[in-house]
């Protein structure tokens, strides 16, 4: 899974050359061949190192600030996203609607990797939702939504419909 | 009608509450409006009052608690009373103005119902309940011992229906009991319901039998609508819910089209898979969002997974002239054109393997001239839960029954 996200990472930075990459440990952990340095381990780490091997550093953010958030989400999908139990979907569709409110994007203004990052790590969630669910986390759809089509992003996952108008109103049960 | 504190003063006589009384009382005019009663006008100074009769102190559940919506009830604290407590005593339950509503409500629908058709020229016909072989298809038949062998209830009077249209009745409908040994606990279920059936003979084209039964359908619409309107906010204030909506001439839409329309919101669904109740509900949705109805038709179902006297589409073999009635997302009636030629008959009931000795004397009924044919059943309770927007076909049933409930 990791894997195909990776590979997926470089068709969208534009990486002429691919990379080679392999997992260790049952919680098969990336791990990606670094030429002339030790190899590099976990997704984070690899996606950042590709970002910068690609030369498109606002990905990883344009402030300080930008580029803590950038950081915070990326840590989000490694820890919260990737092991969850079927009971925290709830919450975190909860918490990541209440998130993007009042945001187009994860961080700042433009698409960051944290965006990118965060579209593979919740494609499986957001497939299985009906789609009243997915009218009741709005703002997450809509980010998932405008994500899955930004050009070059979404290679390997199937896209997700997403209805233009709301089927249920607030009064539904 | 007494308010509340009028109670308290009868029960200091000793008169418990929901027991029946005569009273001679004087009617006076009132200054000011009395909110809490029906009449608020008028009050009633009572000079002699007779207990007819004493009903026991303690009450299964108090109608105050009963009429109270679910909301309300966690909010403030107060009681409500859940569905099974209903059940168990529903002679209290029914008292209730909301009860009251419903099932005068229902018996609207029935009147309405015999009202519209019999304007059209139908005939209302009785159908045998007990009957020697199963109509829908094996599975779910109640059994009864009938004398030295078995019989069975009636799944529907579908066979019944049709020998009348072959015994020259051209248009009939019958009101009665349904019985469906469905293990199925869930909201729209019931083991016994009223059928309102349908079945006319037509003269060009089986959409005539549609026009018939969706023009009925919008007449108890209007009727319930236009004459109804004290009982359906009576039930709105325990059970809030959006109006029903439905479209003259009433929509109608093609199988293909609603599995189209499924496709795009992202449901994977096969061209002649059957729809299951998530994508109906769903559908019933898209629909409402597009044409703004909560009543329509879908017409030409694949024929696989039809009942074997439906009538293929001469056009196209893969789908039947057959068509389901949706109201609020759920089904409420499953009609078709009817094979009225024995031969065809026979050769549909051996591809669904059905053994022809068992329908011997229904596939003879189509041998002496049958006409063309086609009609439809509505389930009464069904109807009015959905017109009613609520949740539980046993609020509308007044005695219900299913798998697990044969009491009151």
């Amino acid at each position: 899974m990791a894997l195909r996200e990776l590979a997926s990472l470089e068709k969208y930075l534009g990486l002429k050359k691919p990379n080679k990459f392999s997992t260790q440990g049952d919680k098969k952990v990336p791990v990606m061949q670094n030429n002339n340095a030790p190899p590099l381990v976990g997704l984070v780490t690899i996606a950042c190192h590709l970002v910068k091997e690609a030369k498109r550093p606002e990905l990883l953010g344009d402030s300080a600030e930008g580029r803590a958030v950038v950081q915070q989400w990326l840590e989000y999908r490694v820890t919260k996203l990737d092991s969850h139990a079927k009971e925290d979907i709830k919450s975190i569709l909860k918490d990541l609607n209440l998130y993007l409110q009042d945001k187009v994007y994860l961080a700042g203004n433009q698409l960051t990797l944290s965006d990118v990052l965060m579209y593979y790590g919740m494609h499986s969630i957001i497939l299985d939702l009906t789609v009243q669910e997915k009218e009741q986390c709005v703002n997450v759809t809509r980010w998932f939504d405008h994500i899955q089509h930004q050009p070059g992003v979404r290679h390997h996952l199937p896209p997700v419909v997403v209805l233009r108008n709301r089927l249920y109103t607030s009064r539904h049960h | 009608m007494s308010g509340v504190e009028d109670l308290t003063i009868l029960c200091f006589l000793g008169i418990t509450k929901e027991s029946i009384v005569d009273v001679e009382a004087m009617v006076r005019k009132v200054e000011q409006k009395i909110e809490s009663c029906s009449q608020q006008d008028v009050e009633l100074h009572i000079e002699r009052i007779f207990v007819i009769s004493q009903a026991e102190p303690r009450l299964p559940l108090q109608l105050e608690d009963a009429v109270r919506p679910d909301g309300e009830g966690e909010e403030e604290g107060r009681a409500t009373v859940n569905q099974d407590t209903r059940l168990d005593n529903r002679v209290i339950d029914l008292r209730t103005t909301t009860s009251q509503a419903i099932f005068r409500l229902q018996s609207g629908v029935c009147q309405l119902f015999r009202d519209t058709l019999t304007k059209k020229g139908f005939v209302e016909i009785q159908t045998p309940k007990i009957i020697s072989a199963a109509s829908e298809g094996g599975a779910n038949v109640f059994t009864v011992s009938y004398f030295k062998s078995s019989a069975y209830l009636a799944q529907s009077p579908q066979l019944y229906k049709q020998m009348c249209i072959c015994a020259d009745f051209d248009k009939v409908f019958c009101v009665g009991p349904v019985f469906r040994a469905e293990d199925s606990n869930t909201h729209r279920h019931l083991t016994e319901f009223v059928g309102l059936d349908i079945e006319m003979a037509f003269n060009y084209h089986y959409h005539e039998v549609i026009d018939s039964i969706t023009d009925t359908m919008v007449q108890i619409f209007k009727g319930l609508r236009d004459n109804f309107q004290t009982e359906i906010q009576t039930v709105n204030k325990q059970f809030p819910s959006e109006p029903f909506k439905f479209l003259e001439p009433t929509l109608r839409l093609e199988y293909t089209e609603a599995v189209a329309m499924l496709h795009e919101a992202g449901v994977e669904m096969g061209d002649e898979d059957d729809l299951s109740t998530p994508n109906e509900k769903l559908l019933g949705r898209l629909v409402k969002e597009k044409y703004d109805t909560d009543f329509y038709v879908l017409d030409k179902y694949p024929l696989a997974v039809r009942p074997f006297y439906t009538m293929p589409d001469p056009s196209n073999p893969k789908y039947s002239n057959s068509y389901d009635m949706f109201m609020r997302g759920e089904e409420i009636l499953s009609g078709a054109q009817r094979v009225h030629d024995a031969q065809l008959l026979s050769e549909r009931a051996q591809h669904h393997q059905i053994d022809l000795e068992k329908i011997k004397s229904y596939i003879d009924s189509f041998r002496f001239g049958a006409p063309p044919h086609g009609g439809g059943g509505i389930g009464l309770e069904r109807v009015c839960m959905l017109y009613l927007g609520l949740h539980n076909v046993r609020q509308t049933s007044m005695f219900p029954r299913d798998p697990k409930r044969l009491t009151p």
